[in-house]
């Protein structure tokens, strides 16, 4: 077993502690081991790994090995940050007595995953404190589509039954808002319902899944090479990211490095996906607050980036740019020309942007703690990416454990403590920045070489993760291959589903109108969390 | 008696015609200010007729109070509009109504305006009505008062006599209490038109809207008046300020000359108006809803400053 260094001694007091409770010990990668155990061992396993090893629980997800195995599947993903690596529990569910139990109660950050599994595979959650239905809504017909025995193309009756039933909030003067699901602006569905006191608000219930697509169940029906195109839609604004987390699943199932050329475009394809979402993002939390003159200096300089994309891959969005085993186009130099000139042309007029929003006091207080997501809130959450570090949630998998060029190049993370809306502007401030640093450090030693090595049959039977910081945050790929070229499942973690129920949290007390700025400066993903 | 009416009807289809193109004008420099090319001055015509080719969507809760409303809000504002001079003085209804009738039309029309938002129960609605009846709360005593101000020094409530009396005493326009004064109603005229700082007219967030919150429900011919009423109160408001606060060169004899050079100096006067406001919308972001009643609260102790510096320097 060729383990990473630094994952060896959790490894030795993980077995040492639970040693005759571990069936088998497997690490088909330097960084990710597997831990098959019996189900009792879920809570202990979690409790130890949180207090000795300072653990995160990033995924929960089911998998229906009845036809393999006999049983279903329940994965626990444990992110070992300071180790660099991952432990993942995996236990049995015999498909007779389809039932486990919640860890809710302990992390609350799985909440929504475990009710999907629930909805999903149609496991019953024991000890959990709120059972409702999740992912499908409640006038669903009782059927399990994660679940082999599911048919895709299967016809479902026109749903019927009880409709959600929102949680009442009730006292002198309480009303209820409800907003959406249908919005003003070109934006997805998601229904909220604020409970509100006056104008400041009591409660926000967040009813989300109304664009459920069945995407993971549809990489099941998939050669895998088309996969890469269907998880660049799982998320339009991450589409890189998510592509390229499918690949790195990908390419280590088939144990199959990307050459250094391709990494580090990768690199750079992700710099730029992050940058054209930060800026345009810092913009739009300039809309919100109505101040439209910083926002249309950041949609001009958005639109730069996008049609530096354009000039690369041939698409605004990036898309059609991933391939397994690398990516897809080599860039020539005069492609490359426009790319070095970036950070030099890009970083003077972004910095005046800043010093325009920063000179707007009005502006600054409008953001200045509004919308204040605690650290400890944070943490309870598991809340990834930009608003996790700017609730002083220091984690970024760039930084922790890299993949794509990143180990290769030199950055900085901000983190701040505040969470409120003005610090999760400056995450994204500093980001830019340093997102034109990486780009100018991979291009000056941008490797020669192949852009991809070709994967034309992947082994079945194996598992693999695969993960990417997006730029909102981490995106997780996990897979288990079957014969033909096919997967068994495909399990996508967006760091949208881990955000929302934090922006639940981060809205009371403030009033309604300053809602939509608090949503935008999480600006989660709506098709990313219902897929 | 005749010349009378024509003088009405003049002014009504001046009030009609003129509205549009200050909003029109303000939402083209606005864009040109942020480096957009934006929707061109005479635009808001064309959205006005086609509102009025369209049909209405009336929600089948709605009461009289719904229709009655567009047509309230639109005829208060041409009846208050009526009342203030525009190009020449006196204005056509100066004998019938003073500053008071006018604020008092005014609030006749912003009372339904409210009542319409909240009749149909929708969310939104009922918001924004709550939102503008408490800021209107503040920014009516700022109006009052500072038109009192120049109320006293010219010895008449009647806004013709007002805008002569300024006239002719040129220098009393640098008086503090005037300028004071003015300054208190300029921060009302954003209020009362749903600007840039106090609320936003392009927003599509309806969760932070005041005056649109309470017109969502609206659709085709109700909406054009709506929107037309909005535009005529917000031409009345600046030929109020300007009119009332720098009065020179507004014409006095209805002859063709004096008319033209009138019409043109009141012309320039409402876009030098409007570019003031085209600036504060551009240089300035929202305030958050609960800093708005410090902003008009500051309106108010200008106003009330301006009126005591008139007795103390008298």
């Amino acid at each position: 077993m060729n383990l990473l260094p630094s994952l060896m001694p959790m490894l030795d007091a993980v077995r040492e502690r639970f040693e005759d409770r571990l069936d088998a010990v497997v690490a088909p990668r330097a960084n990710e081991v597997y831990f098959h155990a019996h189900p009792d061992l879920v809570a202990g396993f979690c409790a130890y790994l949180y207090k000795a090893w300072d653990a995160r629980l990033t995924g929960v997800f089911a998998d229906d090995a009845v036809a393999e195995a006999g049983v279903f599947h329940l994965y626990y993903v444990y992110t070992l940050d300071a180790a660099g690596g991952f432990f993942i529990l995996r236990v049995p569910v015999p498909p007779n007595r389809p039932e486990f139990t919640s860890l809710t109660n302990a992390v609350h950050a799985v909440n929504w995953q475990e009710r999907e599994i629930q909805d999903m595979f149609g496991l019953k959650l024991i000890g959990h404190p709120n059972a409702r239905r999740c992912a499908l809504h409640d006038d669903w017909p009782e059927v399990h589509p994660l679940r082999k025995d599911f048919d895709l193309r299967a016809p479902m009756p026109p749903f019927q039954g009880e409709r959600h039933k929102f949680r009442q909030v009730e006292g002198d003067g309480v009303f209820q808002v409800p907003v959406g699901p249908v919005h003003a602006g070109v934006i997805e569905p998601g229904h909220f319902l604020f409970s509100v006191a006056g104008e400041p608000v009591l409660y926000l219930q967040l009813r989300l899944f109304y664009t459920h697509k069945g995407t993971e169940k549809l990489f099941e029906s998939l050669p895998i090479t088309h996969g890469v195109r269907l998880a660049e839609s799982i998320s339009g604004d991450s589409s890189f990211a998510h592509a390229t987390a499918f690949c790195h699943a990908v390419e280590r199932a088939c144990e199959v490095d990307a050459p250094p050329r391709a990494r580090a475009l990768r690199t750079v394809c992700l710099e730029l996906e992050r940058l054209y979402n930060h800026i345009g993002d810092i913009g739009a939390i300039c809309t919100d607050v109505a101040f439209a003159t910083a926002n249309m200096h950041a949609m001009r300089l958005k639109d730069r980036v996008m049609r530096l994309n354009e000039h690369l891959t041939g698409n605004r969005l990036l898309k059609g740019m991933a391939r397994l085993g690398g990516v897809r186009f080599d860039w020539a130099e005069d492609q490359l020309e426009p790319l070095r000139r970036l950070p030099g042309q890009l970083r003077p007029e972004f910095d005046s942007l800043m010093e325009l929003i920063a000179d707007s006091t009005g502006t600054r207080d409008r953001l200045e703690r509004t919308g204040t997501l605690k650290p400890e809130t944070a943490r309870n959450f598991g809340v990834v990416g930009i608003a996790g570090r700017a609730s002083g949630f220091n984690h970024d998998l760039r930084r922790d454990i890299p993949h794509a060029f990143y180990d290769q190049t030199q950055f900085k993370v901000p983190v701040f403590t505040e969470g409120d809306v003005l610090r999760r502007l400056e995450v994204r401030r500093v980001e830019v920045g340093e997102s034109l640093s990486i780009i100018r450090q991979t291009l000056e030693r941008l490797p020669a070489g192949p852009v991809f090595v070709p994967i034309d049959e992947v082994p079945a039977g194996r598992v693999a993760l695969g993960y990417v910081e997006g730029w909102r945050g981490e995106i997780y790929h996990w897979i288990r291959t079957a014969p033909g070229n096919r997967l068994a499942r495909c399990k996508i973690k967006d760091p949208s589903l881990q955000n929302w129920p934090a922006l639940s949290e981060a809205i009371l007390g403030n009033i309604i109108p300053d809602f939509p700025v608090v949503n935008k400066s999480f600006n989660l993903s709506y098709s990313g969390t219902d897929r | 008696m005749t010349a009378t009416l024509v003088f009405i009807l003049l002014q009504t289809l001046l009030l009609l015609a003129l509205a549009p193109l200050i909003t029109g004008v303000i939402k083209h420099w606005k864009a040109r200010l942020q480096n957009r090319r934006g929707p061109r001055p005479w635009q808001f015509y064309f959205d006005l007729l086609k509102y009025l080719r369209k049909d209405m969507v009336v929600s089948e809760h709605a009461s009289w109070i719904f229709t009655a409303a567009p047509r309230v809000v639109f005829i208060t504002s041409l009846v208050a509009g009526l009342m203030v001079p525009m190009a020449l003085v006196p204005a056509p209804l100066s004998r019938f109504g003073d500053a008071l009738a006018l604020i008092g039309v005014l609030a006749l029309g912003r009372f339904f305006l409210a009542l319409a938002g909240l009749d149909t129960a929708t969310t939104f609605g009922g918001m924004g009505s709550s939102r503008e009846v408490t800021l209107s709360a503040i920014a009516e005593p700022a109006l009052l008062l500072a038109v009192f101000t120049v109320a006293i020094t010219t010895g008449s409530t009647d806004l013709s006599h007002m805008s002569l009396g300024t006239q002719a005493d040129v220098w009393k326009m640098l008086d503090p209490a005037h300028v004071m004064a003015f300054a208190a109603l300029f921060i009302v005229l954003l209020t009362e038109t749903g600007r840039i700082p106090v609320d936003n007219p392009a927003t599509h967030l309806e969760l932070t809207m005041i005056h649109e919150a309470m017109i969502l429900e609206y659709s085709g011919r109700q909406l054009a008046l709506m929107e037309w009423g909005a535009s005529i109160k917000q031409l009345v408001l600046m030929s109020l300020l300007v009119n009332v606060f720098f009065p020179p060169g507004i014409a006095i004899e209805a002859t063709p000359a004096a008319l033209a050079a009138g019409g043109l100096l009141y012309l320039g006067k409402l876009l030098g108006l409007a570019l003031a406001v085209v600036v504060v919308e551009t240089t300035n972001a929202k305030l958050r809803l609960f800093r708005v009643p410090d902003l008009l609260s500051a309106a108010f102790a200008l106003a009330t400053l301006a009126l005591l510096s008139t007795f103390l320097f008298q």
